[in-house]
């Protein structure tokens, strides 16, 4: 580090001592909407200089919009963002300018450029619109100087390993100015060793007098770094807290703590086994998995993001190879790595991003709602527009798709309608078995309740279900057995009687 | 006007009303609509212009012009369906051209055979760009870009590079042929064009064809083998090139291996104008039609105006960036009227729905919520 930069470094901390409050970023009563669902609901956060505030809650409580706005990448609805007193405007370059410096989730350095390169990337040192080199490395080491000054400018980006690419998202973010560093899920692809390394910077950087903000879903390691725990749910602030006065069991219930509504489903007499998954290992993804799903009954892999469960469902499906295992329906072999096969043998798939994975914009909604059936709706090799009309017409009544007309784009249509036009794809084909991946993800309150009773109607038809859900109360309602992954591996099972939110949690969160 | 009748107004029926309903149908027929009016409005100037526009001859030969490119378009189309592209056309219509001729004059084949054979070589031609595309994963543009040096290679080796004449009197046959005086090459052109047509509407391939171009990801995650389907397109636009090299040959009356040269850009330019988007899943064959006569008129319009030989190229290059301009503000346009639907359609669903939720499906988190007592404990920060 330079003479110049840590004068500024102890001036920045003096006059952060010095100014009564303390806070670097605060955050007031922020509501943030998104169509159809409320984000945030009046949330309060605030992080002091010299302290590492940690955000927590499920995936969806609200983390990330929380920080997108602190980071001034949204507007909020109602509310402000405060640094260091002064109004922030929605605006990440203002935001940056006033001395906000974000870590985003996914690492975002461009492979074929060097350390040094990334680092003034879209700020490069230019005289007369020609980049300066030596200027560039000579601000780059100083950047590098107050994170990592192990690591070489000239090092391509590609050559880092995930940690130390992660190093120099932080050089590249903080500046001579930074006040508060947000780092979101900053340990996700980090190993134990290059956790101990980052948490030493954030150490650092504390002690310089940053203020922190750490998103993770892992409650030890919060427990780690945090001086102050602050728990989102459902966009609500439950409550912020010391670390000191907290404990991890506490944390989780304040994360899930919502009341499980009295399950209606009766247990059902064991029936047949429709699928099963016999030791079925993708290296390096998932490992070991082996589940069986009987007629009529729902089972539920729960599990944080990135724990392996929607590459689990790709495997089932033949969308990824898997390099160890078998997959049968009806107790016949399922061919690997082929959906049309997976298809046929009686599987169905209703894939997490619905935009990417199900729909095809362009088309009309009844185009989109039997393209998985052609093979019905077209005998002798020619599409009837009778029975294209007939399977969409019963479709739209038996889920009450709401729509103009089934020739309008389904890109017209809302997320719940979306969502129950690819529903209706596959429930034409009378699957055995149905794989649904985040069902009611993006979706408004109404149609998630209609969605998961289109779930529980299925299974009382015989359907064998394998669901996939982030969301515990759904998960609680609808499921019969609950298989729980962590790190690519079941790592519990739990059935009606023992399923919990924090039985779940224990399973999920710890290691 | 308050949200309600904008609600009204834009369920209303009538055309500007099914527009911003997103329907597609009416969509697709602004599309040809647009492309009719300039085509309407451009034969009308031309015809104040010249009197010669006007004529039978005129009119026929514009047709008639038209199409080989018309022919190779419709392959095109279906490999840009999906999401592709295909350069390597004007090369194998060369190819095909020499095949067709040579095979008989040298090789003393069967003329029939030799057709098929030279078919048979166009579809050999899709099938290696469609598997160096599905398999080995070569870029479209590159894979077809080595095949058509490779097939106009070939033809020149083949050729000796001189024009192979003259032709089995088949070729010049068919070339006079006229059916209720119509020349028969324009009546086939047509009857192609309602075949891919119908192929595309209405069977399961063309479905796929449309799904695999519209979102890829989504159409195998349906139980579409997607390869199969970019496979198969590719080797339609293989076969309809080598029918416009047996249509060229009749027209020269030589097999020429110099045919077609250009012939991919003019035949890709005509399939975007004609409203298929380069992106994939979206355009019909009516409109690619549309396409290739506008591109005839504009050549047309230059013969008849005696627009002096070199000034071709430009006139052609700005008259296609000029309709691909108008198609992209058309289609802004289109896009802002879907927006707007989609915005106001959610407003209206959540109108519609106001019937209250059922109190049992959410679980009631204020009520019953056990967990007061350590929330309580935490200081709210305020």
């Amino acid at each position: 580090m330079t003479e110049k930069s840590q004068a500024l470094w102890k001036a920045d901390r003096q006059s952060a001592t010095a100014a009564a409050a303390e806070h670097v970023l605060v955050a007031r009563g922020i509501c943030k909407s998104f169509p159809g669902v409320a984000a945030l609901d009046y949330v309060d956060f605030e992080v002091r200089s010299g302290e590492v505030n940690a955000l927590v809650g499920e995936n969806g409580a609200g983390k990330s919009t929380l920080i997108k706005i602190m980071a001034g990448f949204y507007a909020p609805d109602r509310g402000e963002i405060r640094v260091n007193g002064k109004h922030l405007r929605a605006d990440p370059t203002a935001a940056h300018k006033a001395g906000v410096a974000t870590i985003h989730q996914d690492h975002n350095l461009v492979p074929s450029m060097t350390v040094a390169e990334n680092i003034m990337l879209g700020h490069w040192p230019s005289r007369f619109g020609i980049i300066s080199k030596k200027d560039q490395t000579k601000r780059a080491l100083d950047a590098l100087g107050r994170v990592a000054p192990e690591l070489a400018p000239g090092t391509l980006a590609r050559r880092l390993s995930p940690a130390e690419g992660q190093l120099v998202e932080i050089a590249r973010a903080l500046s001579e100015d930074s006040r508060a560093l947000i780092m979101d899920e900053p340990t996700a692809s980090l190993s134990s060793p290059e956790i101990d390394r980052l948490f030493a910077l954030v150490n650092e950087l504390k002690s310089k007098g940053l203020g922190i903000v750490f998103v993770s879903h892992w409650i030890e390691e919060v427990f780690r770094i945090a001086d102050r725990i602050t728990v989102l749910r459902d966009g609500k602030l439950v409550g912020s807290a010391p670390s000191a006065e907290l404990d991890q069991e506490r944390v989780i219930k304040m994360m899930v703590g919502r009341a499980v509504h009295e399950i209606t489903s009766s247990a059902r007499e064991p029936d047949k086994v429709v699928l099963e998954v016999r030791n079925l290992s993708r290296y390096g993804v998932v490992e070991d998995i082996s589940l069986e799903v009987r007629k009529g009954e729902v089972v539920t892999l729960a599990g944080l993001v990135g724990a392996g469960r929607s590459e689990v469902a790709s495997c089932i499906f033949g969308i990824d190879s898997y390099d160890a295992g078998e997959v049968l329906v009806n107790g016949k072999h399922v061919a690997p790595n082929d959906p049309t096969a997976a298809m046929q043998a009686g599987i169905g798939f209703i894939p997490e991003d619905r935009r990417r994975q199900a729909l095809i914009a362009q088309l009309s909604v009844s185009t989109n709602a039997t393209i998985a059936v052609l093979d019905r709706v077209a005998p002798r090799w020619v599409i009837s527009a009778e029975r294209e009309r007939e399977i969409v017409s019963d479709a739209t009544r038996s889920l009450a798709i709401k729509m103009s007309s089934p020739r309008a784009r389904v890109s017209t249509l809302s997320g719940g309608n979306q969502q129950k036009v690819v529903l209706a794809r596959w429930l034409a084909r009378k699957p055995s078995v149905l794989i649904l991946d985040e069902p009611t993800k993006g979706v408004d309150v109404g149609a998630k309740a209609e969605i998961s009773e289109i779930i529980l109607r299925l299974a009382s038809q015989g359907t064998a279900i394998l669901l996939i859900s982030s969301e515990l109360p759904e998960v609680l309602a609808l499921s019969d057995r609950v298989l729980v992954m962590r790190s690519g591996r079941i790592a519990g099972e739990l059935d009606r009687r023992s399923m919990s939110p924090e039985s779940i949690m224990n399973y999920a969160a710890t290691v | 006007m308050n949200s309600a009748t904008q609600v009204r107004s834009s369920l209303r029926p009538g055309f500007l009303g099914k527009i911003r309903t997103g329907n597609k149908a009416v969509l697709e027929a602004v599309q040809s609509l647009g492309l009719c009016t300039v085509i309407v409005i451009g034969s009308i100037l031309l015809g104040l212009a010249t009197p010669v526009f006007f004529t039978r001859i005129n009119i026929e030969n514009l047709f008639y012009s038209s199409t080989i490119i018309a022919v190779i378009a419709i392959g095109q189309s279906f490999v840009i369906l999906v999401a592709g592209i295909d350069l390597s056309v004007g090369a194998v219509l060369a190819l095909a051209s020499v095949l067709c001729v040579g095979l008989p004059v040298f090789q003393g084949l069967p003329v029939w055979l030799s057709m098929v054979i030279a078919l048979g070589t166009g579809a050999c031609i899709g099938l290696i760009n469609g598997l160096n595309v599905t398999v080995v994963r070569i870029p479209a543009l590159i894979a077809t870009l080595a095949m058509m040096s490779v097939a106009r290679g070939t033809a020149f080796l083949y050729s000796g590079g001189r024009n192979i004449a003259p032709v089995p009197s088949v070729f010049v046959n068919i070339q006079a042929a006229r059916v209720f005086g119509i020349p028969l090459v324009i009546l086939f052109t047509l009857a192609l064009g309602v075949l891919a047509n119908f192929v595309l509407s209405s069977t399961p391939f063309g479905r796929s064809v449309y799904a695999t171009g519209g979102n890829a990801v989504a159409a195998r995650l349906s139980g579409i083998r997607t390869n199969r389907v970019i496979l198969a397109s590719y080797v339609i636009s293989g076969v309809t090139a080598a029918i416009g090299g047996l249509m060229i040959t009749a027209r020269l009356e030589a097999g020429a291996a110099t045919a077609g040269v250009g012939a991919e850009l003019t035949v890709i330019s005509a399939v975007v104008i004609g409203g298929v988007s380069l992106f994939g899943g979206e355009g019909k064959i009516g409109g690619v039609l549309l396409g290739v006569l506008l591109l005839g008129l504009v050549q047309n319009a230059i013969n008849l105006l005696n627009v002096p030989p070199n000034y071709d190229y430009v006139v052609s290059g700005l008259v296609i960036a000029a309709a691909a301009a108008l198609d992209v503000y058309r289609r802004r346009i289109v896009e802002a009227g879907l927006r707007r639907r989609s915005i106001l359609g959610r407003k209206d669903e959540t109108a519609t729905k106001g019937k209250p939720a059922e109190p049992d499906q959410k679980p009631d988190t204020a009520k019953a919520n056990d967990m007061k007592g350590p929330e309580a404990a935490y200081d709210r920060p305020k």
